[in-house]
């Protein structure tokens, strides 16, 4: 990894020259002799070293003759002039035939072994067949006796076949950045650890299964899941396909057992922003999709469950306090009120009510929810069948709840939503500053190479009120006060100008709007920001200090900043300072809001939202309006859409009457959801299409039985602007059917005629459309998806560094827009002290209807907890585990106690994955007024323990 | 951009290894505040510093000193290695087990040689050395006072003939310093004359001093450091630990020599913690050297830095390992690393760093002061200048000597007053117990590093160990393998697993009655892979001497 390739000397090194095995090599200053071997197509046995880790030594397998008095270890030892090695021979494989026999003495029969019996690639045993190296019980005492460890749900820890080569605490430390395993005790007693020798499932192992991708032996393995045997990758079909949970879009492969029609396993692949990594939950969380909850047949509400209302206990609300794990929806209590129906009637009912309800009411009366789970073919052909089929832009998705204001503000600067660099381009920054981003549990894999970033040099700032783990490796970590985010850069870019720090060439030539910036900050010196956001004067002017000097420095955020009330002031501020530094438009600087799901920005980019069509041509343009009418054939609606929280209050005053949701789950997902259960029962009609019954779907008239991701084909676009193919692993069950085919249907059904036969045609159509994705196809993608925009996808991977010499706004000048700072809209009172915080969990993904229904990330994360500081948690009588009972001004819900350094004082944190306590009961339906964004971030909230409160309440 | 993989070349990956201050001083807080290390705050001092919970384990379960139980009310450790246990260790042992086996206000630990092997069989009562026949009597007094020592004062101070300020004043000690700060005395004269002495470290490896210290001199400055590695744990050697304590002052002025020689402002000497009596030598004779303005952010008025700290080891002889040492006061585990690149290039914290041991830093003063000429002619049959040895085992008078390099075996035996109680020799190491052992008819050879070599062993660490003939041969040589089954890190594959089994096949061997000519061949297999590939020198010698036992044994010879 730290080494580039041997091959290609650069001018400022030296290069050494050297005989290995007679051949005569030349190579780089400090190349290993096991890579100038491999220059040389002479492969040396390892089982320490894997490529993908800096060298250790330790297994000795790759010892070599240097001609001193011992061998050297060619992994690690640096070639020097004139070296003669010799990599073979009988005496050297004598000794490394001895080592793999000392190893083999400890190991598990291989009949045993954990690996040997599933993925059948044990290396040790490898070594073991080619030096023909028996297994000496007589002479040679056996077994380690270190025993197993099998507390975490999907791994499994056999110390016995263990050799010791740190392969798995190099891919922990080095790869992930996860620091848990390490060497405990000393010389033949010594075992790989957990923490502080702990079992590993009660370690703080966050399960990213790295050390098992990295183990050469039976010590670190999966285990099966729902017993589909793990089996050697020759006896199982690969399909190389995408993560489906978060922006970040990792490769990965899953081997498909085809007689049980089920994943076996899935391993990350490499591809250029991932390079093969994977979290919990792309590595184990995919077993959702063979759930016996999914659906599997159309579902038309009884006429008996007129008046439409919430079906179960948790959606009416009286599930509160209901203190069991794992609370999936009953079907036993929701299933009676629909009754099976054929997809004819289904879909006949569905296009029938819709289009009455238009012709009554107006194109206004109708709205869709596509989802940013879906593909970028399926978030088109929605939008299509919206604005063509139905004649409306009320068309939306959840980006309205995680990035629409930092959309709003970068459209409003630099005239483009996506990011204008990569997440693995930190490596090239000397700073970088992560806002409000809780970036190990929400895009863990990026999170990875941040960390990694650090260890290489890159200064890491963490700014966010909750000390997450990414913290931890910060340089400098600012806990400023929730909300205060505005103060905080105003500060930062106050002290800069003050250091006269900013590129005033840059500012020059390529802003606008600087002189009222800086009119703007004059008020907000170190001092008094410092005092708003709780930073110290002094920290602030190191951040600025820093951030000032640095070469590159680049800025990656998340919900943190977007999800408040002020969230496009906050985005508005760190374009400001990345634009009055100039550290926009080369390598290692720019800005990345971090994309949440699989494909928000891909559904985001193909339209699903109500003010854009396609690639942001803006819906009221004449000119953009006019090429969609040739494109499609119809007249469109030219008045910008209802946004996702807009709707939710149309329903209400009866000017939205009919919904189609194709994969949303906005009961669990929007904020205040006492109203939005008012919102769905006043609904004249709702279409719910989905994987599961959703809260959601208990208000639907009509629920299709959809595929999930991994019943189709479909392209994604992710964090990066990568591009990548969705490809089909598993039939749909029953009669699940694949969503665009759905959409056209219904639209067929509408009369608004579709007739796509692939996914493939759908995407060459909206590439056609969309001035960003030129050039790319399904056959120019290939196994690792390209980077947009692509002037030549056939030979590259695309363009990772947006704006170089201009931006995307029609003066090409990066606007800059002043912002004051105002506080949040419900703050603390004496009646509701605390500040709530909502969010993810690691383990979980939205409103948990995939995660909780994975065998992995339930068992890891089976429970809904309130996180609480220590001393508050002590001043309000609360223990670890306890329950306690948080209530707004909307509303109260009960959950675990969680103690936790990692929240500041004065705030509280809850993960809206759960149902029975959900969060968004109790957050405020406030929105920011550019991006119309819920502020999720903070609401006003009581705290107590539950038994007195339900002592009171009684 | 800079990043910290500019290493320099051959530098291993950090695998467990985390940058930043070492937690170890932190741990010894905590330790010394409980008594033990308590599972609360190890979590607290992780989260405090932001360092993986799996560090401070990887730290507290490789060093002995740290405890992760509440201490007993009196600790008792018993040595059970070579010099020990041809005193009867294991009787010894069994005994002290059985006395307070069952008491759970008594804690009873067998240890690796605690360098008292002067009074073997050698135990420690609340640290404190006694003979484990005296073990009763430290018990009754630290059950009664807390307090093991019975305050009794050693034998006064020695003069050695290697101390240039031998019978003169205190103060006129340090003068190579002097002239080194009043700029009499330049580096590079320092250096010349070292090299000319031919002094080689006198730690094992036996590196000429000189060059060492020229390829110090020669690196970059932006610091370079200087430690002096009094770690020495080899069961047999405790020659160290006497000029710790009887000559401080010539330590702390090789030392001070060598920083200036070098360009280092800060040293350290590294001492194990069972030599708490040397330790407190050290300080003392520190405190001397700062009330003289030796030390201090500018000496003597010369305008140069100079500090020296004593860093005590939390245990384990693989520390006395160079690279292994450096690592532990990094705040690592005391894994040995892969070489090149070597201290003097690459050492603690990456920087040029000057090690030697005790007794080389002791033996530059007087090479100053009398030049390079003078400290040749001190050797005899061919050997130059003066060098310590350790005798113990079967021998009438266990004790440090000093005397000339070259001197032979059976001399040195004579001067520790022959065979105890007037036994045979049947054999001895020569050089602590990674030396092969040698037999009577090669008593003559001279203690010096070539004409060991060329017999097949080595000078090592200057510790003689003298076998009579009433003893097992291949026991004995057994009881050296454990040792070093005892203490391999377990880094690497051929030590960790190979001097496990090896001892498991000799033991076996042992208890069957069998003779070096009933143990199984493999053994001969294994020393050679050992040997060959093991990552230092504790892996490389393991089975050593075990094959010169059986060598010989095998060739016919008494065993």
């Amino acid at each position: 990894m730290a080494t580039t390739s041997a091959t290609q000397p650069t001018a400022i090194t030296n290069n050494v020259s050297l005989r290995i095995d007679g051949q005569e090599v030349t190579v780089r200053d400090g190349t290993t002799i096991l890579q100038a071997a491999a220059e040389l197509g002479i492969t040396i046995p390892v089982l320490c070293h894997d490529d993908r880790y800096d060298p250790v030594g330790v297994c000795r397998m790759c010892v070599v003759d240097v001609g001193a008095r011992v061998y050297a270890a060619a992994c690690v030892r640096p070639c020097e002039e004139g070296m003669d090695v010799t990599t073979t021979g009988e005496t050297l494989d004598r000794h490394r035939a001895t080592l793999t026999e000392l190893l083999l003495a400890d190991q598990p029969e291989p009949t045993e072994d954990p690996k040997e019996t599933t993925t059948g690639d044990n290396e040790l045993l490898v070594l073991v067949r080619q030096y023909g190296v028996e297994k000496d019980q007589e002479h040679l005492p056996q077994g380690a006796g270190r025993g197993i460890d099998d507390s975490n749900p999907v791994i499994s820890v056999n110390h016995d076949a263990c050799i010791l080569c740190d392969r798995c605490v190099r891919a922990c430390d080095d790869i992930q950045g996860n620091d848990v395993i390490g060497r405990s005790g000393k010389g033949y007693s010594t075992r790989i650890a957990f923490d502080l020798n702990d079992p590993m499932g009660e370690s703080s192992c966050v399960t990213c299964g790295e050390c098992v991708a990295a183990c050469p032996t039976g010590a670190i393995t999966n285990k099966p899941l729902h017993d589909v045997p793990i089996r050697p990758r020759t006896e199982l079909r690969q399909v190389d396909t995408v993560c489906p949970y978060c922006g970040v879009g990792c490769a990965l492969t899953y081997h498909v057992d085809d007689e049980r029609q089920a994943i076996a396993f899935a391993e990350g692949r490499e591809q250029p922003g991932s390079k093969g990594r994977l979290c919990v939950k792309g590595r184990y969380g995919w077993d959702y999709a063979r759930s016996p909850q999914r659906l599997t047949t159309p579902l038309i509400r009884r006429e008996d469950s007129y008046p439409k209302g919430p079906l179960s206990g948790d959606v009416k609300g009286e599930g509160r306090g209901r203190r069991k794990p794992g609370g999936l929806v009953d079907y036993d209590e929701v299933m009676p009120h629909f009754r099976e129906a054929s997809w004819e009637e289904a879909m006949d009912l569905i296009a029938g009510r819709l289009v009455a309800l238009r012709d009554e009411y107006g194109p206004g009366a109708i709205a869709g929810f596509g989802s940013a789970k879906c593909s970028n073919e399926e978030a088109y052909l929605f939008q299509k069948l919206i604005r063509a089929g139905f004649g409306t832009n009320n068309v939306d998705h959840c980006t309205r709840l995680c990035h629409a204001s930092s959309v709003a503000a970068l459209f409003e600067g630099v005239g483009s939503a996506a990011v204008s660099t990569t997440y693995g381009d930190i490596i090239n920054a000397d700073v970088a500053i992560l806002a409000g981003t809780n970036t190990t549990a929400n895009h863990p894999v990026a999170s990875s190479f941040f960390k990694q970033a650090r260890r290489r040099g890159t200064k890491l700032i963490v700014v966010d009120p909750r000390r997450e783990r990414v913290a931890d490796h910060a340089d400098i970590y600012c806990q400023i006060k929730p909300g205060t985010d505005v103060a905080f850069y105003n500060g930062v870019m106050h002290e800069i100008i003050e250091m006269g720090l900013v590129d005033e060439e840059f500012i020059a030539k390529r802003t606008s709007n600087y002189e009222a910036l800086v009119e703007l900050l004059t008020q907000y010196s170190a001092e008094r920001a410092g005092q708003i956001c709780g930073i110290s004067p002094r920290t602030l002017r190191e951040v600025a200090r820093i951030w000032g000097e640095a070469g590159a420095a680049v800025v990656y955020w998340g919900m943190g900043i977007s999800q408040h009330t002020t969230g496009t002031d906050n985005a508005r501020c760190l374009i400001a300072l990345c634009a009055i530094t100039g550290q926009v438009g080369r390598p290692g600087t720019g800005l990345h809001p971090l994309r949440g799901q699989n494909n928000v920005q891909g559904a985001s980019d193909s339209g699903l939202i109500p003010m854009f069509y396609p690639d942001y041509q803006p819906v009221d343009r004449p000119a953009a309006w006019e090429r969609f009418e040739r494109a499609w054939g119809r007249e469109l609606d030219h008045v910008r859409g209802l946004t996702v929280t807009e709707i939710v209050g149309a329903a209400l005053k009866k000017g939205v009457r009919g919904m189609y949701m194709m994969g949303e789950n906005p009961f669990l997902s929007d904020p205040n959801i006492n109203k939005v259960r008012k919102a769905l029962s006043a609904l004249d009609f709702l279409a719910v299409q989905d994987i599961f019954l959703t809260e959601t779907a208990e208000f639907a008239d009509v629920i299709l039985p959809a595929s999930s991701y991994l019943e189709k084909d479909g392209s994604y676009t992710n964090t990066d602007r990568r591009v990548q193919r969705g490809r089909k692993v598993l039939d749909p069950p029953g009669q699940a059917r694949v969503d665009w085919e759905i959409i056209q249907d219904i639209s067929n059904r509408v009369g608004y005629e579709m007739n796509y036969s692939s996914a493939e045609e759908i995407f060459d159509e909206l590439v056609s459309l969309m001035p960003n994705y030129t050039n790319l196809s399904y056959g120019n993608l290939g196994p690792t998806g390209k980077l947009y925009p692509n002037a030549d996808p056939e030979n590259s991977d695309g363009t990772i560094v947006l704006f170089q010499d201009q931006f995307n706004t029609e003066d090409g000048l990066a606007h800059l827009v002043p912002a004051e700072w105002m506080p949040a809209r419900e703050l603390p009172s004496e009646e509701y002290p605390f500040v709530l915080n909502t969010g993810r969990l690691l383990e979980h993904w939205h409103t948990g209807s995939m995660t909780r229904r994975s065998f992995a990330l339930d068992s890891i994360s089976p429970k809904a907890t309130v996180f609480i500081n220590p001393v508050d948690a002590e001043r309000l009588g609360i223990a670890d585990g306890e329950f306690a009972r948080v209530t707004s001004r909307r509303g109260t819900i009960e959950l675990e106690a969680k103690v936790s350094h990692r929240e500041t004082p004065g705030s509280c944190f809850i993960p809206f994955h759960f149902r029975e306590a959900a969060a968004n009961l109790l957050t405020i339906d406030e929105i920011d007024p550019f991006g119309k964004i819920p502020e999720f971030k903070f609401c006003a909230v009581r705290v107590e323990p539950a038994t007195v409160a339900a002592a009171a309440g009684s | 951009m800079s990043t910290v993989n500019d290493a320099v070349p051959g530098r291993e990956a950090r695998a467990g290894k985390f940058s930043g201050p070492s937690l170890i001083p932190s741990l010894n807080v905590i330790q010394r505040e409980h008594g033990w290390l308590p599972r609360e705050e190890l979590a607290r001092l992780s989260r405090e510093t932001h360092r993986p919970l799996y560090e401070i384990e990887g730290l507290i379960s490789f060093y002995p000193h740290f405890r992760v139980q509440p201490p007993p009310r009196v600790e008792i450790t018993v040595c059970r290695d070579l010099s020990c246990w041809l005193h009867g260790a294991d009787e010894q042992i069994a005994e002290v087990h059985a006395r307070y086996g069952e008491d759970a206000q008594i804690e009873v630990r067998e240890v690796s040689c605690i360098g008292r092997c002067d009074i073997a069989p050698a135990a420690t009562v609340h640290e404190h050395p006694v003979r484990a026949a005296d073990v009763g009597a430290a018990v009754e007094r630290a059950l009664a006072t807390d307090e093991a020592d019975d305050g009794a004062q050693g034998p006064a101070p020695r003069t050695w003939p290697n101390d240039p300020y031998a019978g003169q004043a205190p103060d006129a000690r340090y003068a190579v310093v002097r002239s080194m700060l009043a700029g009499e005395l330049d580096a590079d004269q320092v250096i010349a004359t070292l090299k000319d002495s031919g002094l080689r470290g006198m730690g094992g490896a036996g590196f000429p001093a000189g060059a060492k210290w020229e390829l110090v001199a020669a690196q970059e400055p932006d610091p370079k450091f200087v430690i002096c590695n009094a770690d020495e744990s080899e069961p047999g050697t405790f020659k160290d630990r006497q000029i710790l304590s009887e000559q401080p002052h010539l330590v702390v002025e090789g030392m001070l020599i060598g920083m200036l020689a070098v360009g280092a402002e800060q040293g350290w000497v590294f001492i194990r913690h069972e030599y708490g009596i040397e330790e407190e030598a050290v300080r003392a004779e520190l405190e001397r050297a700062r009330a003289a303005g030796l030390l201090g952010p500018d000496a003597l008025a010369s305008g140069r830095q100079l500090e020296i700290d004593v860093f005590t080891s939390p245990g384990g002889y693989i520390l006395g390992e160079e690279s292994a040492l450096i690592e532990c006061m990094e705040g690592h585990r005391g894994e040995p690393r892969n070489k090149p690149p070597f201290p003097g290039v690459s050492g603690l914290w990456g920087k040029p760093t000057l090690m030697n041991s005790v007794e080389t830093f002791a033996a530059v003063p007087i090479i100053q002061q009398r030049g390079a000429q003078w400290w040749k002619d001190q050797g005899v049959n061919g050997g130059t200048g003066l060098k310590f040895f350790a005798i113990s085992g079967h021998i009438a008078n266990p004790d440090v000597y000093c005397v000339p390099m070259g001197t032979t075996a059976r001399e040195l035996v004579e001067l520790a007053g022959g065979m105890a109680d007037g036994s045979a020799l049947q054999g001895f190491q020569p050089g602590g117990s990674s030396s092969n052992f040698l037999g009577p008819e090669e008593l003559d050879i001279p203690l010096d590093f070539k004409p060991l070599a060329d017999a097949g062993s080595m000078l090592g660490s200057g510790a003689v160990v003298v076998i009579d003939d009433q003893t097992d041969l291949l026991a004995a040589a057994t009881n050296v393998l454990r040792f070093f089954r005892n203490e391999s890190c377990g880094k690497c594959v051929p030590c960790r697993v190979g001097s496990h089994k090896a001892h498991t096949i000799l033991t076996d061997a042992l208890a069957a009655g069998l003779g070096p000519d009933g143990v199984d061949a493999r053994i001969d297999r294994l020393e050679e892979t050992l040997r060959m590939t093991s990552i230092c020198g504790l892996g490389q010698v393991a089975l050593g001497p075990v094959m010169s036992v059986l060598r010989r044994g095998r060739a016919g010879a008494p065993t």
